[in-house]
């Protein structure tokens, strides 16, 4: 079993004719992800790697019975491009581009909530469950699959911890990047409901980082799931006040420090880890 | 990104908040101009992007032009928790008979806007919230929702404004509300909203935080001269020029130049070096597939800072390729050459590639390489970074 997405998912692609949508669908499918098709408004009729592209996303939708959506469109287009697709009736949506102001991811949100659809993003690598979907801008060198899950607001956070999963021996069920943006389509709490009910899941490494509320937010989840989560937080060395590449790295007056973070995280139930190598280390103690 | 006080209140006059007749000064000869002007009893107050301005004697007055320029002199030469003071704001002395708080923001866990007031203003409004949570009212808005005048009104009732200034006060908390969603803020506060001895509203400070990411939309701040800043704090000289490069870039305070791949890493290996006692020089975010040239210039930052006494480089190719970043580290050794030694990692997609194109390099120039230690995924980026620490060390750092 996986979260969110697997060799059954109906993919589109919006943008598909751009220069990243063609070369990712291109990635995607190599990898064996069933990708439907894609929309890109005024191309409809084109091909991209011999799947057909539509004008809308509920032609697609219609067409190719595509359920789940990567968005791979400039920032600036990404939230008309996400509350299209939500009302297409698309199930699971992916938002890859980074910087989406936080006021149009406010009203995607609520149009997500209204209709029961699930968003991932902005500034995520996208969804990974090794040996059948890779969704989205993930290297597939660092994957294999396995029995944990992992939730994390970096890309490259997330392929260091898959990489140390699959050389300890672990592997990986599906692996969420939740996005770097301030605010985001899904929280860390939303997500490790889906592993708590996923039974391949055994356990799940949440890595987060300085910045807004989303780690403290999982803290009442945390504590009431058996499924063991192990906890990172990165920028417990960060300078209050300054951006850390991601839009929404950042310590804002006494919100969002990693110490802060942590301690909640730990507090409730979760097992923290500072580097790498203490994952494998924290996951033979807890028998996973 | 925060805006300065007097780019806050520029803002606020233009949505009908009412703020004092203000000038702007860059000099002492300037603010005596001003105040000459004016002719009255003045506030100058100076511009900075963090707050503790007025602790930190960072706000005079001044009677009449020689007493301006004085106090000027002496806040020119100030530093207010260590950033200079560039301009200072000239607004006429009030005298003041009541002090609320209004501000409106982001509560992100729940994804709603929320509209804060208190009637105690002037002071910091976590400490409110901290010492007295029952002083402060809120209400949560949707993103799509209008704030309507007699909601707000109910607000200005809660928090303890008298009757005949109540219209007055929901009337600029709409407004502020208003604001707020016009201009993609993520945080606008009237801290203080003042009584004047006229019985006045009047806005007699502004903070106006806004999202960076929506700049694009406002062509009328960049009108204004707001352009890309931090929070809180000015850029250094290096943080211009990595912006003007388009890089992600701090300066930090210890000996060790960072060179680690995505934002997220570039966070968490700052952690790890501190872990193994050493101290991270910068920040930077190498991430995003960046091409040769890119790669080339960030270790120019790194090489050319007198701090950085060894570097770290990583790279996970995930998106970004190791062959490219190969030939980034090439291009820099060719082109500029390493004055200081280095110890890097490289593994993911291409990495055989990657290491190829090193082979090739280091058998015509192998001089090039004499301060790089390479390694690959056999190593694990805690080993690189414990290795970077002792290295930084050697070179006769702290």
């Amino acid at each position: 079993m996986a979260i969110l997405c697997d060799k059954n998912s109906r993919v589109m692609v919006q943008g598909i004719t751009g220069g990243a949508g063609s070369f990712h669908t291109e990635r995607m499918l190599a990898f064996g992800t069933n990708i439907v098709g894609g929309s890109t408004p005024g191309k409809g009729g084109q091909k991209v790697c011999e799947k057909p592209v539509f004008d809308t996303v509920a032609e697609c939708v219609e067409v190719t019975g595509a359920d789940v959506s990567a968005i791979f469109l400039p920032a600036r287009f990404v939230k008309e491009a996400a509350i299209e697709a939500i009302r297409a009736g698309i199930r699971f949506l992916v938002v890859i581009p980074e910087h989406i102001p936080i006021h149009d991811m406010l009203h995607v949100r609520r149009e997500a909530i209204e209709r029961g659809v699930t968003v991932i993003g902005g500034n995520t690598a996208g969804v990974m469950t090794p040996g059948e979907a890779n969704l989205g801008i993930m290297p597939d060198i660092a994957f294999t699959p396995g029995r944990v899950g992992t939730i994390s607001r970096s890309g490259s956070i997330t392929y260091y911890v898959a990489d140390t999963l699959t050389r300890s021996g672990y592997g990986e069920t599906t692996c969420v990047g939740l996005g770097g943006d301030p605010v985001l389509g899904s929280t860390f709490d939303e997500i490790l409901v889906k592993f708590e009910n996923d039974e391949k899941t055994k356990a799940v490494v949440m890595c987060g980082e300085i910045g807004g509320v989303y780690e403290e937010r999982a803290t009442e989840t945390i504590s009431r799931m058996e499924t063991p989560v192990l906890a990172m937080i990165g920028g417990i060395y960060a300078p209050p006040g300054k951006r850390m590449g991601h839009a929404g790295a950042i310590v804002e007056g006494k919100m969002g420090t990693a110490q802060e973070k942590l301690d909640a995280l730990a507090a409730a139930g979760a097992h923290p880890c500072r580097t790498f190598t203490d994952i494998p280390k924290t996951l033979a103690k807890l028998g996973v | 990104m925060r805006l300065y006080e007097f780019e806050g209140k520029e803002l606020f006059a233009r949505c009908k908040i009412p703020v004092l007749v203000r000038r702007v000064a860059k000099s002492p000869d300037e603010v005596y101009a001003a105040v000459s002007e004016m002719d009255i009893p003045v506030v100058l107050k100076s511009q900075v992007l963090i707050g503790g301005r007025g602790k930190a004697g960072g706000i005079k007055t001044a009677e009449g032009a020689n007493e301006a320029r004085t106090a000027a002199n002496q806040l020119f030469k100030l530093k207010i928790r260590g950033y200079p003071v560039a301009s200072v704001l000239i607004e006429p002395r009030l005298d003041i008979t009541r002090e609320y708080y209004v501000g409106v923001t982001i509560d992100r866990a729940n994804y709603k806007l929320v509209v804060i007031a208190s009637g105690e203003g002037g002071v910091d409004i976590e400490e409110t919230a901290e010492k007295s949570p029952e002083k402060i009212v809120r209400k949560s808005l949707g993103i799509e929702q209008d704030l309507y005048p007699f909601e707000a009104l109910a607000i200005a009732k809660k928090i303890g404004v008298p009757s005949d200034l109540l219209k007055q006060a929901a009337g600029i908390i709409v407004n502020l509300y208003d604001l707020f969603r016009k201009y993609d803020a993520k945080l606008v506060e009237i801290n203080p909203l003042v009584v004047t001895a006229d019985d006045k509203l009047v806005a007699a400070d502004a903070r106006v935080s806004i999202d960076d990411d929506a700049l694009f939309r406002h062509p009328e701040l960049a009108e204004m001269g707001v352009e890309k800043r931090h929070e809180e704090g000015e850029m250094t000289p290096r943080e211009q020029q990595a912006t003007e490069w388009g890089i992600p870039y701090l300066d930090l305070d210890g000996d060790i130049g960072m060179f680690p791949g995505g934002a997220g890493f570039g966070i968490m290996g700052n952690d790890f070096i501190h872990y193994y006692k050493g101290r991270p020089a910068n920040f930077m975010d190498s991430g995003g597939g960046p091409s040769p040239e890119r790669i080339a210039k960030m270790l120019v930052l790194l090489d050319e800072n007198p701090n950085v006494k060894a570097i770290f480089g990583a790279r996970f190719g995930g998106i970004s390729r190791c062959d490219d970043f190969a030939r980034g580290v090439i291009m820099f050794l060719k082109d500029h050459g390493l004055s200081k030694p280095m110890v890097m990692r490289m593994t993911g997609n291409n990495w055989q590639e990657g290491v190829r194109l090193f082979d090739e390099a280091k058998k015509t120039n192998p001089e090039l390489f004499e301060k790089i230690e390479a390694h690959g995924i056999e190593t694990p980026i805690e080993e690189i970074s414990k290795r970077v620490v002792a290295l930084a060390a050697q070179e006769g750092g702290n």
